[in-house]
């Protein structure tokens, strides 16, 4: 069940881990706070870092902040 | 986003109709914390973003995902090792599948494989573990945490274990 590939994913998954994380429901309210941030050329991690933290770990929540940022800019 | 092969037809009316529905039925939602058109547009693409996952991915079964996982080979053998890294291979990997066997609810091993191993988003695992994105997320969490503390507790570091298996 666990191949190589599997461990190195599984280790590197584990490592990141912190004791507090935000959900995906937290993350997703705070979103649109944080893609203006990212927008006005701050480092929208520096100031709402759980939120940036959960965005590294949830490909989910990333790909919606991705998609938002993309529109706002073709704005 | 991995393609699962299928056609995708994103209909922007579909998506537009919905949006439109969530953004006027959750208006007293919104806070002012940012300006109103960046809060809708989110929505909209909450709701555009969920609607193609489910379409992509509609086709593949936890079944599926698990039974290709069972297939997994260990890969051949890397003939360049010593035996003594080989040994070292040999005995993380047999830790940690005691680990994710025996220390992890059924749920979360579910849960870990189809997510993070197979690569499902979490918002179809939850749906068809019969529970929500969030609540899956913090399973999840809880399962991480744990795995984390076990490693500690068998003096694994995860720095050494990548560096056993010749990854940064």
């Amino acid at each position: 069940m666990l191949n190589r590939g599997a461990v190195v994913k599984l280790v590197r998954v584990v490592a990141e881990t912190r004791e507090t994380e935000i959900g995906c429901d937290e993350c997703f309210e705070q979103l649109d706070s944080f893609a203006e941030l990212e927008l006005s050329g701050m480092e929208a991690s520096g100031v709402m870092p759980l939120v940036g933290d959960h965005l590294d770990k949830c490909e989910d929540c990333r790909s919606k902040f991705e998609a938002l940022l993309t529109a706002l800019r073709s704005v | 986003m991995d393609g699962y092969g299928g056609g995708i037809e994103a209909n922007v009316e579909d998506f537009a109709q919905e949006a439109l529905i969530k953004i006027t039925s959750n208006l007293d939602s919104f806070r002012g914390e940012s300006r109103f058109t960046t809060w809708a547009q989110k929505i909209a693409m909450n709701v555009a973003l969920t609607e193609l996952k489910r379409r992509r991915w509609r086709d593949v079964s936890l079944q599926d995902l698990f039974a290709r996982r069972e297939a997994t080979d260990r890969g051949p053998a890397d003939t360049q090792l010593t035996p003594e890294r080989l040994a070292l291979q040999n005995m993380v990997l047999q830790e940690l599948h005691r680990m994710v066997d025996e220390e992890l609810t059924d749920r979360q091993r579910e849960a870990m494989v189809a997510v993070i191993l197979e690569g499902m988003p979490i918002s179809e695992v939850a749906r068809r573990m019969g529970t929500n994105q969030n609540a899956l997320y913090k399973l999840l969490h809880d399962a991480r945490r744990k795995l984390k503390r076990q490693m500690e507790a068998a003096g694994l570091s995860p720095k050494e274990v990548l560096a056993a298996f010749d990854e940064g």
